[in-house]
């Protein structure tokens, strides 16, 4: 018996230690920036343990693919996910990851913009609670602009950029270019203009084709009318940092994400003559928003503390003190819409020589479409990156053409249909 | 060449190759048989939607029409056709020079050409993709100041795939020229000297004894670089990101966006057995073209 | 030396030298990232020269990483599975090579075949496998179990086993040997060079595998270098001076090695080949 009892005070030890830990998996600077937020989700949970593991954008990845395939097996209480590559996850695996309805989940939905909310729910479901955004903007070089004579406040429509880049070529002989375009390695480019102009893929509840739809056509013009004016240098990730470490790009077209990317990776000269500006439009008083990238908390369903993961997160992501630290800490950009407005916000940056660049561009969430990437995410975007570089290689006698022909691919691949 | 020695006698345990053999297919039916059966039936489902249906046509259909399908296989065909030959006629040049009492330091040689294959994947396509950047490269700094023009090396369709074949070269020329070295040492000398005495120049007699005697040798590895060729994956993935477009996307590239970027297990498996199935009849019509007898019996 | 032959030799060292620096040159490049800052090994044009961060680049790599323990993993694992394989691999060969029995010809035509198989075909039921079913996530045996049968290593040694002398091995039948003392004391013995051939390349293999070791290894203390050091490619940052001094680390001690031993290697790697 007494043996018997002592089992049972350590079983009951062994599952209160296990219950009060949390494993978290995220990749880089998402370590940090979710390990900031343990003191205060302890504050509510004193004794709770929080493990923040970094395994890697790729690993996570293949990671959760694996325990996920395995029936839950091995997975964290805690997993981050890309917002795009999301429900690939819910569509393939919906028993791996928990419902958060079960949890309360709803409250959160009036908190985050639709177009975060638009790939983490399936049906009635909540999978996953929207952490950062990535509102695209312009990220640009105050001095190289200045000697160009560029004025950033005129450039409101990309037929401005395409001006101001043509200036730019020939002040500096055609050696600065005014932007990068991943040209045959991806097509974020084309996500991040037809976002603006709310067309993508597929239509928001993931059914259809859309495509070679009117918005997407105007993102391929764009896109063709910049490359042709030769503004744009065609560089992958690596040689875009090279072209922007050797002041030979004066421009960068990315999400907010990017400026932490920046702030590391320029040489300590460059810092301070930096400057943001919205996303030009694709006609005279167009939208000046779009996203591209981003990513989301899950709790898997084989987590032992559902509830007190949930706490974590909630705790994490929809704290406007927590959000705030880790935008100006760790340059991650809150999905959370009640800090547009926040006057932290006004902080300048100095990187960025000064400019309270959050404001601005965290002012541009609320007007972000939403779209849906489906699980045929990747598939669709295989085929995009293949049809734009022929596209801007002249391959194609018009937009249209091109995504009609995309479209008939991307059918081809996943087995949806054509919007008409 | 002697011709294959068989065990001449009949062994007295019928029963000692089997114990031989089974800590091998031990692990085999365990770790090979079951996956490898296990993907054969999924390559029959429809892995797209939950739940999982039996539906053949699915992805075997969908494969002899899939676009992208043929291009990847149309680029690994290229890469075997160009690249592997080149290799291993480089290879064969460097075991002759190996060979040679001409060459001094054989051991800095030997380690030099051998040394990349010691390289893990990641460094080594940093490196690389590096080393080919258009305006800031080495590779192009080399050809311009010789007075050549720089290449686009990964943003044009034709420059990536030679990147791409570089790069294997670079990686596998050493393995395959030391491979080959252990075969030019076991030619007997007293054919070279007759055919000297015979009037016969180092060209004639390159082509006369040292490739017709090295044939079995070859034909290895012309198997394993076909092989290895047929499953390439690190160089496209991580130094041309297959791109620009799908100009550098192979067979393994593509099964591994299906089967690991889109959950597509079951296209994936297709995928791989027609992997499987082309590189087995590579393999024959090689061992069948260059002379079977050499590999096996 | 005749004056020809002296001239010959000069022009074999001008073209070899120049080509032998040329395959070098990544691999020094990569020694000398490794001492540079993460900005500077992206610089255009290339730093050649080593830098001072070689300190704080090992500390970025170490950092929460626990490289040191990852190397640990990566040696106690590519030995015990050298060892290993090579042993399995060496009794499969000698079946085939110096057996006669039922079935010798289909079972080796399957050791063939498996080599055209693409791994990624297995990738996921091995998982399940050895991750659920056999509960093995996250130890070393996860990562030496499934490559014990390595099909290529069969087929160098059988190959090798080839020039085994029968005679040999039946006089020691006679003398009264069984067959495993046959094989560890005679066979084992002869095939020294290539066994070393093998034991280089399925330790290569397994050192550089990348793939499976990150779909089985979720925790931190089980790491292998290569997903260590692949934990260091971020999503929007990348960890160039700790990716080159990880790979450095790895890479050195490997090359002194294959100075030191490349006699053997060259001897064994397809002795049996040719000899057939």
């Amino acid at each position: 018996m007494k043996r018997i009892a002592a089992l049972t005070i350590a079983l009951l030890l062994a599952g209160m230690a296990s219950a009060q830990t949390l494993t978290v998996w995220v990749w880089d600077i998402n370590k940090p920036a979710l390990e900031s937020t343990i003191a205060s989700f302890q504050e509510m949970h004193p004794g709770a343990e929080v493990v923040v593991e970094d395994l890697g954008n790729q690993n996570v990845y293949d990671r959760g693919l694996a325990g996920c395939a395995a029936g839950g097996f091995d997975m964290p209480d805690v997993y981050l996910v890309e917002n795009n590559e999301a429900q690939v996850f819910w569509s393939q695996f919906p028993d791996c990851f928990t419902d958060l309805r079960t949890l309360g989940g709803e409250e959160l939905l009036p908190l985050f913009p639709d177009f975060k909310w638009a790939e983490l729910t399936e049906g009635d479901a909540i999978f996953a609670v929207p952490y950062d955004s990535g509102p695209t903007a312009i990220f640009y070089r105050t001095d190289l602009y200045e000697q160009a004579g560029i004025d950033p406040t005129s450039i409101q429509t990309w037929a401005d950029f395409r001006e101001a880049g043509t200036a730019l070529n020939t002040t500096f002989d055609g050696t600065v270019k005014m932007g990068a375009i991943g040209k045959g390695q991806d097509d974020e480019w084309f996500r991040m203009l037809a976002n603006q102009a709310g067309c993508f893929y597929f239509d928001e509840a993931g059914t259809e084709i859309t495509v070679n739809q009117p918005g997407c056509v105007s993102a391929m013009e764009t896109m063709k009318d910049l490359w042709d004016a030769s503004v744009l240098h065609p560089a992958g990730w690596v040689e875009q940092i090279q072209f922007l470490q050797n002041d030979a790009q004066a421009s960068s077209f990315f999400g907010s994400w990017y400026g932490g990317t920046l702030t590391a990776e320029m040489p300590a000269e460059q810092a301070g003559s930096w400057g943001v500006y919205l996303t030009p439009a694709l006609e005279p008083g167009g939208v000046r928003a779009s996203n591209l990238g981003g990513s989301a908390l899950a709790i898997p369903a084989s987590s032992d503390n559902p509830e007190l993961a949930y706490d974590f997160v909630v705790n994490a992501l929809a704290d406007e003190e927590n959000q705030l630290e880790i935008l100006f800490e760790y340059g991650l950009t809150p999905s959370l819409l009640s800090l547009q407005g926040n006057p932290a916000l006004n902080q300048g940056v100095d990187f960025f020589g000064g400019q309270a660049i959050w404001q601005d561009i965290l002012g541009t969430l609320g007007d972000v479409p939403a779209v849906s990437g489906t699980q045929f995410f990747q598939e669709a975007r295989n085929v995009m990156i293949v049809v734009v570089n022929d596209y801007l290689d002249g391959n194609y006698a018009s937009a249209q053409e091109a995504l009609d022909q995309a479209a008939q691919q991307i059918a081809a691949s996943t087995g949806l249909p054509i919007a008409d | 060449m002697t011709p294959p020695k068989s065990p001449r006698r009949v062994r007295r345990s019928t029963l000692a190759p089997y114990l031989f053999l089974a800590p091998f297919f031990a692990m085999f039916a365990v770790f090979w048989v079951y996956p490898i059966a296990y993907s054969f039936v999924l390559s029959f489902l429809n892995t797209r939607r939950r739940p999982w249906t039996f539906d053949p046509d699915f992805n075997w259909g969908r494969l002899v029409q899939d676009e992208f399908f043929w291009n990847a296989l149309q680029n690994t065909m290229i890469i075997l056709v160009v690249q592997v030959p080149l290799m291993l006629a480089f290879a064969t040049l460097l075991a002759v020079a190996f060979g040679s009492d001409l060459l001094k330091a054989k051991g800095f040689f030997r380690f030099a050409f051998f040394a990349p294959l010691v390289l893990g994947a990641v460094p080594y396509s940093a490196v690389f993709r590096l080393i080919f950047n258009e305006q800031y490269g080495i590779l192009n700094f080399g050809l311009t100041s010789i007075g050549l023009p720089s290449v686009p090396w990964l943003f044009e369709s034709t420059p990536a795939l030679i990147t791409i074949m570089i790069a294997m070269t670079w990686r596998w020329t050493g393995y395959n020229a030391i491979i080959l070295l252990s075969g030019l040492q076991s030619i007997p000398l007293a054919l070279y000297e007759a055919a000297k005495i015979d009037g016969a120049g180092p060209l004639q007699r390159f082509f006369r004894i040292t490739i017709p005697m090295l044939r079995p040798v070859l034909l290895f590895t012309f198997v394993l670089s076909t092989i290895g060729t047929l499953q390439l994956f690190t160089e496209p993935w991580l130094i041309t990101n297959t791109g620009p477009g799908n100009a550098t996307e192979t067979l393994v590239t593509y099964l591994y966006k299906q089967g690991f970027r889109s959950f597509n297990f079951g296209y994936a498996s297709a995928i791989a057995y027609t992997v499987a199935i082309i590189a087995a009849i590579f393999s024959l019509l090689q061992i069948r073209l260059v002379g079977g007898r050499e590999v096996d019996r | 030396m005749s004056r020809t032959r002296l001239l010959q030799s000069i022009a074999l060292h001008a073209v070899m030298l120049p080509l032998a620096l040329l395959f070098l040159l990544p691999i020094v490049w990569m020694l000398i990232a490794a001492t540079l800052p993460n900005n500077e090994i992206l610089a255009a044009p290339p730093t050649l020269l080593p830098g001072v961060h070689l300190a704080e680049n090992w500390r970025e790599l170490n950092n929460d990483l626990n490289f040191t323990r990852a190397v640990v993993n990566s040696v106690g694992i590519s030995i015990i599975f050298t060892v290993t394989a090579t042993l399995v691999a060496a009794m499969s060969g000698y079946a085939f090579a110096k057996f006669r029995f039922a079935g010798r010809g289909i079972l080796f035509t399957i050791v063939i075949a498996a080599l055209t198989i693409p791994f990624e075909v297995r990738a996921i039921p091995q998982y399940l496998l050895v991750a659920r079913d056999l509960g093995l996530g996250n130890t070393w045996w996860a990562i030496i179990l499934p490559w014990l049968a390595y099909p290529l290593g069969v087929f160098f040694m059988r190959q090798n086993m080839l020039s085994v002398p029968s005679d040999l091995l039946e006089a020691a039948r006679i003398d009264g040997a069984g067959e495993m003392r046959i094989f560890a004391q005679i066979v084992l013995p002869i095939m020294r060079p290539a066994l070393a051939a093998v034991a280089i390349v399925l330790f290569l293999f397994q050192w550089n595998d990348y793939f499976w070791p990150l779909l089985i290894l979720s925790q931190k203390d089980a790491y292998t270098i290569p997903v260590a050091l692949g934990t260091l490619v971020g999503l929007t940052r990348v960890s160039w001076g700790g990716i080159m001094v990880g790979t450095a680390i790895a890479t050195l001690p490997f090359l002194i090695l294959f100075l030191w031993l490349q006699r053997y290697f060259i001897a064994g790697i397809t002795a049996g080949a040719i000899k057939d």
